[in-house]
């Protein structure tokens, strides 16, 4: 008798073959490496940020690339933490080590979790520390009424940039709500399975 | 755990599920170098699992989760097509008539397309049947409750007898 449980375990499938350890050894040590190229960059592009900036202020060569020092360090300083957050997010590291091994609900749940946790709190480590850099420099940049524009035209450039850079924020914001709107939808679904 | 023991531990899982492995891998991939990709996937996270697998589970159990874990965590990451539960794939009318379960190749085929469309874990559910195992066992996998493990054994059967004759041929 041929059923469909035999047709399947019976199948034959060319990758069936043993991976041999060395193999595997290979593999590992490639995606190690693929994770530190990864730290690699981000490390460098934060380094020459830093580099450039403290150049750039301590030679006064500042004054032709930014107009206020005290706001353009603090953007610097919040893409730094937001590099840094990103990478520290995405690390395996925070993962447990018997993650892999649980049972395929909780390590869905997790997972899930993770994610949802990342982006419902983004308001905090992704949106919060570019504010004080960005306010500072929109109010600087209210103030400065430069010579040769009539204060109508300044008044509409300054609310222009005020509005434009709300807008982006706040569609950010809910982008991050939205994202995280929908993991929550699919975590319910999980514990109505788990609930069964 | 010692490295001598990780690796004979791994030698020894892969030694016994190997075949059920590439089996998996096959039901999830279509694509003979993403299968490949996968399969190593597999094997490496498999490898690499052995380092806290402290005995918490059967052997066997654990490396079910691990394989479905990793190919969980692939189709959430690519989301290739809408994935849908036993129930909707249920519901779709087949264009085919059933399968004589005599044209193996055909009703591999078709039997592998079917688990692609299904979600996690009915999609787990189906495979884990496929080879054999028991309510309990695919419980201890997939982290459903007997119940509703024996809920979608039947809904799998019933998605089987529609689409395959079973038992016909010798």
């Amino acid at each position: 008798m041929t059923d469909i449980k035999t047709i399947w375990q019976t199948q034959t499938t060319e990758d069936n073959e043993m991976i041999t350890l060395t193999e595997i050894r290979s593999r590992a040590s490639g995606l190690k490496a693929r994770v530190q190229w990864r730290n690699l960059a981000l490390y460098a592009y934060s380094m020459a940020n830093i580099a450039i900036t403290a150049w750039l202020i301590s030679t006064g060569h500042h004054k032709a690339y930014m107009r206020y020092e005290v706001p353009g360090l603090l953007l610097v300083a919040a893409h730094l933490f937001v590099i840094w957050q990103v990478w520290w997010r995405t690390s395996v590291r925070a993962m447990p080590g018997d993650l892999i091994g649980r049972a395929a609900l909780d390590y869905l749940r997790h997972q899930l979790e993770r994610q949802r946790n990342a982006l419902s709190s983004a308001w905090l480590w992704y949106i919060a520390p570019f504010m004080p850099g960005l306010i500072w420099e929109l109010w600087m940049r209210a103030n400065l009424h430069p010579h040769g524009v009539a204060p109508d035209i300044d008044r509409a450039l300054v609310l222009f940039l005020v509005l434009s850079a709300a807008f982006f924020w706040i569609a950010v914001g809910f982008a991050f709500a939205w994202g995280a709107a929908r993991l929550d939808l699919r975590l319910e679904r999980l514990n109505t399975l788990k609930a069964e | 755990m010692g490295t001598v023991s990780q690796d004979e531990l791994y030698m020894r899982a892969a030694a016994e599920f190997g075949p059920a492995l590439a089996r998996l891998a096959k039901a999830y991939e279509a694509d003979a170098s993403q299968r490949l990709d996968l399969l190593q996937d597999i094997h490496l996270a498999l490898w690499r699992s052995f380092s806290s697998f402290a005995g918490q589970c059967s052997l066997r159990t654990w490396v079910y989760r691990v394989a479905h874990n990793v190919g969980i965590s692939r189709r959430v990451r690519r989301r290739v097509a809408k994935l849908i539960s036993l129930e909707e794939l249920a519901d779709l009318e087949s264009a085919e008539s059933p399968e004589d379960a005599a044209h193996a190749a055909h009703a591999l085929e078709r039997l592998q397309g079917l688990i692609r469309k299904l979600k996690p874990p009915d999609d787990q559910v189906m495979l884990l049947y496929l080879e054999d195992m028991d309510a309990v066992a695919i419980g201890e996998i997939t982290g459903l409750s007997s119940r509703a493990v024996a809920t979608r054994i039947h809904r799998v059967k019933l998605l089987l007898s529609r689409h395959f004759r079973q038992g016909e041929t010798s």
